[in-house]
């Protein structure tokens, strides 16, 4: 017993000792001293097929700018910690970020609620933050003025959905299946529904149906769906990455034609894997990352992309990592300084900056910090992933 | 109570005090976060502890108790402009009132209890394994209201603009009570009783007791500490949603009773302590440390897989905990102090 | 379709979503049994039996082969787990086991994104295996057709094997009375074992299953298995095999039917529902439909 306790306290003390003496620290005169920029990704845990991806382009872009001389003539260094998917772990690390790692600004997190658990330390701290994938457009709001997104907000990208499938695919009726136990889910079918109906008419929502998370088995939807009278002119099916490949699949194979439409979500390789050479299946993405396919940046992203890490992107997130990274790398150039006021009212001043993941527009107020930006709207042919267009939703539904 | 354990409590909330108000003035906020989220989880360990612990009923779905108290908490305290602007549908008194952080606590505490008391007596009268299965199907179900009341709760999406009005002496605060009703619970008749049924339930029915009236007054208050447990970690995260409550707290929580000892007050906060501070040092390994010349690189997940490691040796080793039943609670630290000073004294 | 086709495609899918909880469900009941164990583990068995199934069938593995390798790894490692985590926590109480069982699930979880990755991963099918059947205007999927198959295969197996071989009959001592079969010169550490590695086995069963009817697998996946097969043993009866599987195939036929038939304001709370219709069951039967009798109850 007594040996028990001594190994718990060896150990305790071990990993006490090595966190405090863990870490580089920089010997460099000041003028040279390396910029820190925090970035909590979610690298364990549920999100950790997206996060890991995004924190990859997040580190392309910093290896990107150290390779031209950095920022204002310093090195950048990317402090990277894990969110866990998990609010306390974020908020935890954060504080740990801000406070004794210094960061003099913080990008991170695709989660909307996880981004709730960072923005208010870096809030409180007065450092610029920009999510780099949080889609919630409420989240400035939330959060305040030194928070920013690199992406649309879901809004955004929902209007996106229902205005090109009732201009350009002439839909105007629709089924609607989301997937309940998460909040992009629920808001994007939401917004969707809000912006049809707007288009087409209040009665041009058939049928709306959802399954629960993590459990995409979807007979008896697909059945109750068959079962109408009146089959609807394109299905908007609102999953998550993983659920999306899976009930495509069930929808096509169960004999439906129409175009299918989804979210972000669908940008994974998953999609075409488990859904097979599918067809006429759209998706709004914050870019299409190809070889051969998509926007020049896009292209050359990807290009980048496989030589440093050996694989094609997962999904556009990597895009959405790498964007964050350079939108703070502009606005410190902008301003002249690394002083936390002086890059948030840049990032504000920010109009028409290319972006792997389109061009970013900001402005000063609350509902400005959520980007405007095209959305890329993805067709899927036969198996084959491309740009249908770049569009701009008319109106937006408010968050 | 006789004055020599008053004494000893008196001293040990002393101590914890002092200690509380060094982190308050020096530690930074990272400090302050970690002693935050220690004192929470202690909060639901001794809750775990007063209900399980005490009387062997092992409940799985305790973590449905943090959720509601979570819940109610956070919507007591909601201004009434924010309640207007994103939750149009709270019935008539809900969306007119907000509460002080004090009475929307123990409200947070008061719903949980009055649903443990009404189903704590199907529930409880089962043996064995069976009373943790219907606990766990108590979470699934909570889970599931909480993810369809969406007038009330935002169903899955994010319970968003919490005030953040935890703070450390809240924590404190909550924390003592609750370490001091159990421990009181623990040396009274019915804590006895609560034991007795643990131990040997046939017997204690022999003798008198009341199985049923035990456990479930250990259930009830149980519910009422982790209710505001759970509101208190509402106004810590800030935003939460029904997810948040689910199987990965419960394990943790259960972990801490089971490092410390599950039927000791003092084990419980012990095995909250241990587990907390293991899981941040781990954590703040993984980016990567160097031990002298050798430099490991970043194992992310390190964390969960040393818990989880560190939970089955303990299992294996020391099933009963690092304190079992006993307590090291303020007779035993009170004593050490009072024959350390006394041989001072002599010496001087 | 008409209303009989919609109810007897309804019918259908409740028969197969059913026949797959049960194959998640048998191993569950089966190690329960004997040692008063909720392995919670029992869905990352699952999950390592499929992911192994993929190395082997990127390795260029013909599918069945592929899917033998699976399942005997599954086997595997339920023996190992079992071995390593359980046997030496044999006289502790229930809960202990219960905990460590969780604990066995994170390591694993968390070991699948070390050192594999986190992303899912596609599962691919053979073509004859994909398509479906038409029977005028139902469809039948193949995977469903075969998992249900699957099913009443395993179950036609095991009730021989519990009844017929020397084994089959020493677990079911071992279930009805631990000490009872220990007096009788049964050596309990090989039925324990053959209990978990059959069990496992047929998780790796379910696996296949589950994952061909999605199409992906991930180190999560694990959970969703679990949970439906603890649920089927609830309504069933834990200590009983049969009622495990009784328990899944009315779990499933409530879900597919709630889904289908309930309007659309009340089949939100569809999960509720068969949830509270749980415990309800759990109140008035505490063992479940089929299962062992409490005996003590106070």
């Amino acid at each position: 017993m007594r040996r028990l306790w001594l190994l718990l306290i060896v150990l305790l003390v071990l990993t006490l000792l090595a966190g405090a003496c863990g870490g580089a620290k920089s010997t460099q005169s000041p003028a040279k001293a390396p910029i820190r920029i925090g970035g909590v990704f979610d690298l364990t845990g549920d999100l950790a097929s997206i996060g890991g991806p995004n924190a990859n382009g997040a580190m392309l872009a910093v290896e990107e700018l150290n390779a031209k001389g950095g920022i204002l003539g310093r090195p950048v260094e990317l402090v990277l910690r894990d969110s866990k998917t998990d609010p306390v772990a974020t908020g935890t690390a954060g504080t740990e970020l801000v406070e004794k790692e210094k960061v003099v600004a913080m990008v991170g997190l695709v989660d909307s609620d996880l981004a709730l658990a960072l923005g208010p330390v870096c809030e409180k701290a007065g450092i610029p933050y920009v999510s780099s994938g949080a889609t919630s457009p409420k989240l400035p709001s939330q959060i305040g003025r030194t928070f920013f997104m690199a992406a649309f907000g879901d809004n955004t990208q929902a209007a996106a959905a229902a205005e090109y499938a009732y201009k350009e695919l002439g839909a105007r009726t629709a089924y609607v299946l989301w997937e309940k136990g998460i909040e992009y889910t629920t808001i994007l079918a939401q917004y969707f529904q809000e912006r049809f109906r707007e288009l087409a008419g209040p009665d041009s929502i058939l049928l709306v149906d959802f399954y629960m998370q993590g459990d995409p088995n979807v007979p008896g939807q697909v059945a109750k769906l068959k079962s109408l009278a009146k089959q609807p002119d394109v299905l908007f099916l609102a999953s998550e990455p993983d659920d999306s490949g899976p009930v495509v699949k069930q929808f096509r194979e169960a004999g439906f034609s129409q175009p299918i439409f989804g979210g972000d979500a669908y940008d994974t390789p998953l999609l075409v894997e488990v859904a097979g050479p599918v067809t006429d299946v759209y998706y709004t993405a914050p870019a299409l990352l190809a070889e051969n396919a998509g926007t020049e940046l896009g292209k050359a992203f990807y290009r980048k992309y496989v030589a440093k890490f050996g694989h094609p992107p997962e999904n556009a997130f990597p895009a959405l990592g790498y964007d964050a990274v350079m939108v703070l790398a502009r606005a410190m150039e902008d301003a002249g300084t690394t002083e936390p006021k002086a890059v948030i009212a840049a990032i504000e001043k920010i109009k028409d900056m290319p972006g792997v993941a389109g061009n970013l527009t900001f402005g000063p107020s609350l509902e400005e910090h959520t980007p405007k930006k095209q959305v890329a709207i993805i067709r899927v042919v036969n198996g084959k992933l491309t740009l249908a267009a770049m569009y701009a939703p008319e109106k937006v539904p408010a968050p | 109570m006789n004055r020599r354990s008053l004494l000893s409590a008196l001293f040990l909330l002393t101590i914890a005090a002092l200690i509380l108000l060094v982190v308050h003035l020096f530690a930074g906020a990272y400090w302050t976060r970690i002693a935050i989220v220690i004192g929470i989880y202690s909060l639901l360990a001794v809750s775990l502890g007063l209900s399980s612990g005490f009387t062997g009923v092992f409940s799985l779905g305790h973590t449905a108790f943090m959720a509601l108290g979570a819940y109610t908490g956070a919507l007591l305290t909601l201004p009434v402009q924010v309640k207007q602007s994103t939750m149009q549908q709270l019935p008539g008194f809900l969306a007119t009132t907000q509460l002080h952080f004090l009475p929307a606590t123990l409200l947070a505490g008061v719903l949980p209890a009055l649903v443990a008391l009404a189903v704590g007596p199907a529930i409880l009268r089962l043996s064995g394994h069976f009373v943790s299965v219907a606990t766990l199907g108590l979470l699934l179900i909570t889970r599931e209201i909480l993810l369809n009341a969406e007038s009330l709760t935002r169903g899955a999406r994010t319970f968003t603009g919490v005030l953040p009005l935890t703070n450390l002496w809240w924590v404190f605060l909550w924390g003592a009570i609750a370490v001091y009703v159990s421990w009181r619970i623990k040396r009274s008749a019915i804590g006895r009783e609560m034991f007795a049924s643990r131990e040997d339930p046939l017997a204690a029915q022999a003798l008198g007791v009341s199985i049923l009236r035990a456990r479930l007054l250990a259930f009830v208050i149980s519910a009422f500490f982790t209710g505001i447990a759970g509101c208190l970690y509402a106004h810590f995260i800030l935003a939460f949603s029904a997810r948040t409550f689910y199987l990965p707290v419960t394990f943790e929580v259960i972990s801490m009773l089971v490092v410390g000892g599950m039927g000791s007050v003092s084990g419980a906060v012990l095995g909250a302590v241990i587990l907390s501070g293991f899981k941040e040092a781990v954590r703040v390994l993984e980016p990567g440390f160097a031990i002298g010349p050798i430099r490991v690189p970043p194992i992310y997940g390190l964390a969960q897989i040393a818990m989880a490691f560190l939970f089955i040796l303990f299992m294996m080793l020391r099933p009963k905990g690092l304190l079992g039943d006993r307590e090291i609670g303020g007779l035993f630290w009170w004593d050490w102090f009072r024959r350390r000073s006394a041989s001072l004294v002599e010496r001087s | 379709m008409s209303t009989l086709e919609t109810l007897l495609q309804q019918l259908f899918n409740a028969l197969s979503v059913g026949s797959l909880y049960a194959e998640a469900a048998i191993g569950l009941a089966m190690v329960f049994s004997i040692l008063n164990l909720v392995n919670f583990a029992h869905g990352d068995i699952l999950v390592l039996g499929v992911y192994t199934m993929i190395f082997g069938l990127a390795a260029g593995l013909a599918f069945w082969s592929a899917a033998l390798l699976g399942i005997l790894a599954s086997a595997l490692i339920g023996l190992f787990v079992e071995r390593i985590a359980y046997r030496p926590l044999r006289g502790a109480p229930d809960v202990s086991l219960l905990l460590t069982s969780f604990a066995v699930t994170i390591l694993i979880e968390n070991g699948l994104i070390l050192f594999v990755s986190a992303s899912p991963r596609a599962f691919p099918l053979p073509p004859y295996l994909s398509g479906f059947v038409s029977l005028g205007n139902l469809r039948l999927p193949v995977i469903d057709l075969s998992v249900i198959l699957g099913a009443f295969l395993l179950l036609l197996v095991l009730t021989v094997l519990v009844t017929r071989t020397s084994i089959g009959i020493a677990m079911r001592a071992a279930a009805s009375d631990l000490t009872g079969a220990l007096l009788c010169g049964i050596d309990i550490n090989k039925v324990i074992a053959f209990a978990f590695g059959l069990g496992s086995a047929i998780a790796g069963v379910a696996g296949i299953g589950w994952a061909g009817r999605i199409g992906k697998i991930d180190p999560f996946m694990g959970l969703e298995p679990v949970l439906k097969g603890f649920v089927a043993c609830i309504f069933g009866g834990f200590g009983s095999i049969p009622g495990a599987v009784l328990g899944a195939y009315i779990l499933g036929g409530m879900e597919v039917l709630l889904t289908a038939f309930l309007p659309s304001e009340y089949s939100q709370y569809r999960n509720a529902f068969v949830f509270i219709i749980l415990i309800i069951v759990l109140l008035v039967r505490p063992s479940g439909l089929l299962g062992k009798t409490d005996k003590e109850k106070l």
